[in-house]
């Protein structure tokens, strides 16, 4: 008796045991929705972010301020001068533009681009595609061989979780392909199409204006290949040229981002000036802009602290120096122009507004330097003739976005015997030239400008670089060394050691340019 | 507790005559008392006569009755045996004749062999330690609280084997605990502790890093939450070492489970006994880096200030290879300014200047206690109060502690009893560690010139502007915890109702619901000015961080005992369980204040960042077990567990795992094996499999909202890891043997465990190209096995015959040695964190926790290949490993008379350390090692690097400057990774038992004052920093950048027992 009401009790018990264990198994499921972010967001809004970060990134502290525009000696640093003299632009300094670029904005890129296809909305991956393009010619031009064809196609059910590294010359050819058909597609863009619209912060939406920026960076990237493929580079600056819609004419087309400059979403070199005080102009660069007269250096610099120093106030410090040596041009060289401070900065107040100060992903004012060099190279279609006005085009397309209106400055400018455009050989020189001026804020291009032109000439690591010559690439990313490393020994058994001296694929003729003699 | 005494009386002897239907008609009794040595009674404590499964337990006056039917009264002898949790059992054999009345009184001594007596077990079951198959060790209150550490797992460093704890130094901060080695390459290492029943995780969710600062945490160490439990409160701890001793506590056992039960009343007639303990500690930085004194500020010899960004000479650095610090006049921040030209003075040495920045720490701690209780209900209320001063200005922490333990004994059947614990825990600039938070950071970039109280004494210039010896990196550090103060308070409180309902006398039911519920919140302040934080362009900044957590346990479970004749004992449980927890956590920041001086988020100049973050998990269990004990020395368990996981996907969310354990205590099957010499011998062994699950919404990849808008546009970005729907629970395999040997009587013991385990199917976001468009995949692979021994050896060396002086040694030894054996294929490794370009990672065929960095640039023959003099960078290979060769403890406890002392040193043998402080501290030139080179002046003598010039392949000639080569060094891992062997002074103690006489007039029956001393020495190789440090619970241990030392603490401890 006394058992079966324990044993009755145990059945309850146990009943309720049961329930607690196996309650509910199947709501398990729906407690996993993930409450914090969803499965899916609107192309629009990954749009913004992917192209405002990979601007930030090549435009902006990393890339440009601490690496490219040191190389190229558009600036050098005063203290911890370690990236001016490469020490901190070794494999570990420089992954994260390998690892992150991938990961953030071309992964994005990529998903804008497939919403586009899959509904066949040109406005929406003609744009995705353009500045994807423009974030991976960041990359080979840095690395050279690098993952592009099978890149950004993992997932779980089996895409490539370590790609294979293709070659830059395919890599190019991609390019080539891939603007050819934005431009192509963006000419037939259904009006049912309604784009990106205000989710763009470059165009706005506006479809015609893509399609210049994808046929200009088309002959940007044609160019590139002059020394080492003379036939295709002739043949894809044609084929840019001639594009539907035509490439950049004025400054009005040039691709920029706008910067909120909102204390929150800022221009990135206003960002690294409101706390770092090291960078100062280059004497290269200073050098080259004071013989000229160039007005743009009362935009690009500042006066010297100490400006009894200089009679025109304006000084440049040189690269690469020993710390021991560099700090003392804290007081002796130029500071970046007033524009590009933020104001109140930790350590004074400079300029104003450079919070909401643009950056330019491309100009205008490389694009007819672009064909000037083509004309005068008889490339695209276009014959030297045409040099000299392509290249008045681009200097007083550059003297006005940077704020020299005025056209007798202008002209006095271009008029003088250094400017004044002199075709051939040496004209090809001035082009150079003019660009790498023109490019200040783009380290990056005029890094590989040089590559292709050695201009400016004659430039050498400062004293304290830890190689002798000027770097020609960066080192792989060290998360490829670990996690993809047979398909990185492959790259780099086609392509060369991996240093700072291997020469990617577009700079193997130095020989090759008029420039270089 | 009631109910952990009521599962004792069913587990040592069946005292239940279950099946006795015939009423004993001419019944004997045997009764008695149980006293302990102090003559005080023993409530709960069990009697019993195991030939006869007859027994009985004491009342709150330690008084017991057996009866025995008057059929087995026949005139044999049997063995009465008296047990109590924490007291050696003592037996003595009696005469069971007819109608007899036998008087027996015992009085049990506090255990001091860990071999036999009552434990407590997983589920919270008490159960004899000779049955057990598996390794715990158990701690009582008094071997924890030694010494004095608001910490619990403190106290736990250099007394349990197998276990690796390492604890930060920062007052109030992490303690990082290890069982038998790392089982999951990414996932928690760390033991669960359940408290009270309740599970408990040691996580805090803002972790610190070497790295240091970020929003509202990463540069602080907040502590974890298992240290809000107050060590006053704790009777017992014990360490279920790993998975065969945990199996029934599931998925989250695999690494081992703490378990910790609270004082609680007991039965004393409605009479109210009163504890009160008081120590008051002394704290000091146990060891702060050597400076030289010899060169101040500067680069190149070079240095005048102007405005300390760069205006004067090399007055932006902040390094000290500058002039050479011997008067010579120059203008400095704090020279007198005339007429606006800055004065030059004495350039001079403040060989005092950082040490002086810390103070002596205090550390108040009181707690009351208050016990007592009836037969039908007892109580404990406790009451513990902590200040802190910490070793740092304007650092103090408050911690409150209130306990309240209740049981209800309703029926005969039913009884009751609520937990529940409250810890509010408040805290005012906590030391920030890493880098840029850090308060030994900023000694790391540092002018040794620099006299540091005027920087105490003076915040602002005449314009308004800060005073500072530099303004382009650093702030002021006093104007730091001034006016940019942290702020956090966490209240947690931990508790649970539970009802035991005693089906029948071989059955009981027990039903308990416990929450675990934390609340944390921090607000850091930044001042206009402050470098770190904040758009100067605004009047200040502001971060706010929230956090909410609440893990239920709702179980069901019922635990059978049952005597099959005189032989046979069989146990069992089933049980079932649901656990829900949510977390919550939010941000909120604002880089510009409107107005200064106000902290709030609606002060805010631009938009507010916020982020969110919530998860929701649940988990259903059911399991079980049975086991039977033959004869008393034959045991065999099994059990079984069932999950059923909300973050697995439909078919792979329920898993099953087993365990099996037996134990043969030899000296009872072979009474012949008993000599003077071995008085215990027992051999276990157990194989047991632990499944877990994974962390929530691993099976979708989603989009992820940004903090930020660009102006007013929404920002999306596919997240970095590609989920998988397809996910299965990882699973550990454990096995393990073990001997447990009894010396002399019980005058020696030795425990000794080897144990093989290996978990496989990892869940882990494994690290792919991120050319694949992400950085990781979450994928069931990889496998860590870990091997190692573990062996406990308890002496009394001394023991006079009257007992007035006792010397009792105990060693305990811990080697692990784990190898992650794969990860996935193709795939080397899996990165765990990094710093510096160095990284802690998971490498294939390595130990877990391999150092990986750059090494010297050598030739094939290991010279240095130097270019201009200087070293350079080699391939990226493993450079150590942070497992120790071993761990050991040595604790050693006299007593002599009323005079006790103990002293516990504990012993880290081998693994590797990456220290940034010495990386650094060498760059920027204040350690005192930085003066090779430079014993002349700052470029004299120089040095010339040993090594082969890599242009012209012979031996380099040329000579750099010391500040050269320390510089060169950056970024070059090797020379910065330190054997991390030490030998640390754990624990000493002295104290005294006043005399009766005197303990009397102050209404108590014993007061013990105590001096009381921790850190108090230390021997390592490793120079500059405490070679101990942590500054989280999670798996990236090992590199060390501007860790706080542990303090060295001195104090006194009163105790007072009514």
């Amino acid at each position: 008796m006394t058992t079966n009401k324990s044993l009755a009790k145990v059945a309850v018990g146990l009943a309720i045991a049961a329930g607690l264990a196996a309650c509910n198994n199947d709501n398990l499921t729906s407690l996993n929705q993930n409450p914090n972010n969803p499965t899916n967001a609107p192309a629009g809004a990954l749009f913004t972010n992917a192209v405002n970060t990979t601007t930030a990134r090549f435009l902006g502290a990393g890339y440009d301020m601490r690496g490219a525009s040191l190389i190229i000696q558009h600036q050098a640093e005063t203290q911890y001068s370690d990236e001016d003299r490469y020490q901190r632009l070794q494999s570990a300094d420089t992954r994260t533009f390998f690892d992150s670029p991938y990961s953030a904005e071309l992964e994005d890129l990529k998903k804008v681009a497939a919403k586009g296809l899959a509904n066949g909305q040109p406005g929406v991956y003609g744009p995705a595609l353009t500045m994807q393009t423009w974030t991976f010619s960041y990359l080979t031009d840095s690395f050279g061989d690098v993952p592009y064809s099978d890149a950004l196609s993992g997932d779980s059910t089996g895409g490539a979780l370590l790609p294979k590294y293709d070659a830059q010359k395919d890599i190019y050819a991609g390019f080539f392909k891939t603007l050819s058909k934005v431009s192509a597609d963006l000419a037939t863009d259904p009006a049912s199409d309604p784009g990106l619209g205000s989710a763009d912060p470059i165009y706005n939406g506006d479809v015609a204006s893509w399609q210049k920026f994808a046929n200009s960076l088309h002959a940007r990237y044609a160019l590139r290949l002059v020394n080492v493929d003379p036939a295709t580079a002739d043949a894809q600056l044609k084929a840019a040229f001639t594009a539907p819609g035509g490439v950049f004419t004025s400054n009005s087309d040039m691709a920029l981002m706008p910067w909120p400059g909102d204390g929150t979403t800022n221009n990135p070199w206003s960002n690294f000036y409101k706390g770092r005080d090291d960078n100062r102009m280059s004497q290269t660069l200073m050098n080259i802009l004071l013989a000229n007269n160039d007005p743009r250096v009362k935009i690009y610099a500042q006066p010297v602290q100490d400006s009894s120093l200089y009679p025109g106030g304006y000084g440049g410090m040189p690269n690469g120096l020993l710390t021991v040596n560099a700090g003392a041009y804290g007081n002796t060289a130029s500071r970046a122009g007033a524009i590009f401070f933020p104001g109140v900065t930790s350590y004074g107040t400079f300029g104003g507004n450079g919070a909401k100060l643009p950056s330019y992903i491309m100009t205008y004012a490389e694009v007819a330097l672009i064909q000037a060099e083509a004309a005068e190279r008889g490339l695209g279609g276009l014959s030297p003739g045409q040099a000299a006005g392509f290249y008045n085009a681009g200097v007083t397309a550059s003297l006005k976005q940077w704020g020299i209106t005025d056209a007798t400055a202008i002209a006095n400018y271009l008029g003088q015997p250094s400017v004044a455009y002199k075709g051939g050989v040496a004209g090809l020189k001035q082009i150079a030239l003019q660009k790498y001026i023109a490019l200040y804020t783009d380290g990056g291009q005029a890094w590989a400008e040089w590559r292709r032109t050695c201009i400016p000439a004659g430039l050498t690591p400062g004293p304290g670089a830890i190689v002798s010559e000027i770097p020609r690439r960066f080192f792989y990313s060290p998360t490829e060394v670990s996690v993809n490393g047979a398909n990185l020994q492959a790259a780099i058994a086609r392509q060369g050691a991996d240093n700072f001296l291997t020469r990617v694929y577009w700079d193997t003729k130095p020989t090759a340019a008029p420039t270089c003699s | 507790m009631l109910r952990l005494l009521k599962r004792i009386s069913s587990v040592t002897a069946a005292l239940a005559t279950v099946a006795s239907v015939a009423a004993a008609q001419q019944s004997g009794t045997i009764s008695g008392r149980v006293l302990t040595e102090a003559g005080t009674p023993l409530a709960s404590a069990s009697v019993s006569i195991a030939s006869l499964g007859l027994g009985a337990y004491t009342n709150d006056r330690g008084d017991y009755t057996i009866t025995v039917s008057a059929a087995r009264l026949t005139g044999q002898t049997a063995t009465l045996t008296a047990r109590r949790v924490g007291y050696a059992p003592k037996s003595v054999t009696i005469k069971l004749s007819a109608n007899a009345s036998i008087a027996q009184d015992f009085t049990l001594i506090q255990n001091a062999n860990t071999l036999t007596g009552v434990v407590v077990t997983a589920l919270g079951i008490a159960k004899e330690k000779s049955q057990l198959g598996t390794a715990q060790q158990q701690l009582s209150s008094t071997e924890l609280n030694t010494t004095h550490d608001p910490n619990v797992l403190n106290q736990l460093q250099g007394k349990v084997s197998g276990v690796n704890i390492t604890s930060g130094g920062t007052q109030g901060g992490t303690t990082h605990i290890v069982i038998r080695g790392s089982n999951s390459i990414k996932g928690n290492n760390e033991p669960l502790f359940i408290v009270d029943g309740v599970p408990v995780t040691n996580d805090n969710p803002l972790q610190a890093s070497p790295g240091g600062g970020g929003l509202g945490g990463g540069g602080r160490d907040f502590g974890s939450a298992i240290s809000d439990i107050n060590p006053d409160d704790i009777a017992t701890l014990t360490v279920l070492k790993g998975p065969n001793a945990a199996a029934l506590y599931g998925s989250r056992a695999s690494n081992g489970v703490i378990v910790i039960t609270t004082k609680h009343g007991e039965a004393s007639n409605g009479k109210i006994s009163t504890q009160f303990t008081s120590s008051y500690t002394w704290d000091t930085p146990s060891v702060l880096p050597t400076y030289q004194n010899s060169y101040g500020q500067g680069a190149g010899g070079q240095f005048a200030y102007k405005d300390g960004q760069g205006g004067g000479i090399q007055d932006g650095n902040d390094q000290s290879y500058g002039p050479r610090l011997n008067g010579q006049l120059i203008p400095q921040f704090d020279s007198p300014v005339v007429n606006g030209i800055r004065q030059a003075t004495p350039f001079i040495a403040h060989p005092n200047n950082v040490y002086s920045f810390f103070n002596t720490g205090h550390t108040v701690d009181n707690n009351i206690a208050f016990s007592g209780g009836t037969d039908k209900a007892t109580g404990r209320l406790s009451v513990g109060m902590q200040n802190v001063a910490g070793i740092i200005p304007e650092n103090t922490m408050q911690k409150f502690t209130g306990s309240l333990n209740g049981t209800l004994s309703v029926s005969d059947r039913l009884s009751t009893s609520a937990v529940v614990q409250y810890t509010n825990d408040a805290a005012r600039n906590r030391p920030g560690v890493g880098y840029n938070t850090g308060i030994l950071e900023q000694f790391v970039w540092f002018g040794r010139q620099v006299n540091l109280p005027e920087l105490k004494n003076q915040f602002y210039n005449a314009d308004g502007s800060l005073y500072n010896w530099n303004s382009n990196f650093h702030n002021n550090p006093y104007w730091i915890q001034s006016e940019n103060p942290e702020q956090d308070d966490r209240d947690h409180v931990i508790g649970s109702v539970s009802a035991n309902y005693k089906v029948a006398d071989w059955l009981n039911a027990q039903f308990r619901s416990g929450s675990n519920i934390a609340r944390f919140n921090t607000q850091q302040d930044f001042a206009q000015g402050n470098l770190n934080f904040g758009d100067q362009s605004y009047f200040g900044a502001l971060q706010l961080y929230n956090f909410r957590t609440n893990e239920n346990n709702t179980e069901l479970l019922f635990t059978a005992n049952k005597q099959v004749g005189s032989r046979l004992q069989l146990n069992g449980t089933f049980g079932a369980n649901k656990r829900y927890i949510t977390t919550h956590n939010a941000r909120t920041s604002t880089n510009g204040l409107a107005v200064p001086g106000t902290y709030n988020i609606s002060n805010a100049a631009i938009t507010p960042i916020n982020t969110q973050y919530d998860d929701r998990k649940q988990v259903n269990s059911g399991y079980g077990s049975g086991s039977f004990t033959w004869d008393q020395w034959w045991t065999v368990e099994v059990t079984g567990r069932n999950d059923w996981s909300s973050t697995l996907p439909k078919g792979n969310n329920s898993y099953f795992y087993p365990s099996i354990n037996t134990s043969f205590v030899l000296t009872n099957a072979i009474p012949a094996l008993q000599s003077r010499f071995l008085s215990y011998a027992k051999l276990r062994g157990s194989l047991a499999e632990v499944g877990s699950d994974a962390d929530p919404y691993q099976l979708l990849t989603t989009y992820n909202g940004q903090t930020t808008k660009f102006g007013s546009l929404p920002q999306f970005s596919l997240s970095d890891n590609i989920a998988n729907s397809t996910l299965k629970p990882e699973i550990t395999k454990s096995g393990e043997v073990g001997m447990e040997l009894g010396f002399f009587g019980d005058r020696a013991s030795l425990d000794m465990t080897y144990y093989d385990k290996a978990t496989t199917n990892q869940i882990i976001q494994l690290s792919v190209s991120p050319a694949s468009g992400f950085n990781t995949t979450s994928i069931n692979a990889g496998k860590i096995q870990n091997k190692g021994f573990e062996a406990l050896l308890t002496i009394t060396p001394i023991k006079t015959g009257n007992g007035e002086f006792t010397w009792n040694t105990t060693l305990n030894y811990s080697q692990n040695r784990s190898k992650v054996v794969s990860l996935y294929p193709g795939l080397q490794t899996q990165v765990l964190g990094g710093q510096w370009s160095a990284n802690t990672e998971a490498r294939v065929g390595y130990a877990y926790g391999a150092i990986y960095g750059f090494p010297f640039k050598r030739d094939s023959a290991g010279n240095l290949l130097l270019h201009n003099g200087l070293p350079q960078q080699g391939s990226l290979r493993v450079l150590g490993t942070i497992e120790p060769k071993y761990v050991a403890g040595w604790s050693n406890e006299f007593r002599f008379k009323r005079l006790s002392a103990s002293v516990l040193l504990d012993i880290h043998r081998g693994g590797n350390i990456f220290s940034i402080t010495n990386m650094f501290g060498q760059y920027s030139g204040v350690l005192a090692s930085t003066m090779n080179g430079r014993q002349v002046d700052w470029d004299k003598p120089g040095l010339v690097v040993k090594g082969i010039d890599q242009k012209t392949g012979k031996a380099n000639t040329d000579t750099v400057t010391s500040e050269q080569y320390y510089q060169s060094l950056f970024q070059l891992h090797e020379p910065f990774i330190y054997d991390d062997s030490y030998i640390k002074l754990r624990e000493l103690r002295v104290g005294i038992d006043l005399p009766d006489a005197m303990a009397a007039r102050m209404h108590a029956s014993a007061v013990n004052l105590s001096f009381v001393g921790r850190n108090l020495w230390m021997h390592t190789k490793v120079p500059n920093i405490d070679p101990e440090f942590t500054y989280n619970t999670g798996n990236f241990q090992g590199m060390e950048f501007g860790e706080l030392p542990n303090t060295k603490s001195l104090g006194l401890n009163l105790r007072i027992t009514p």
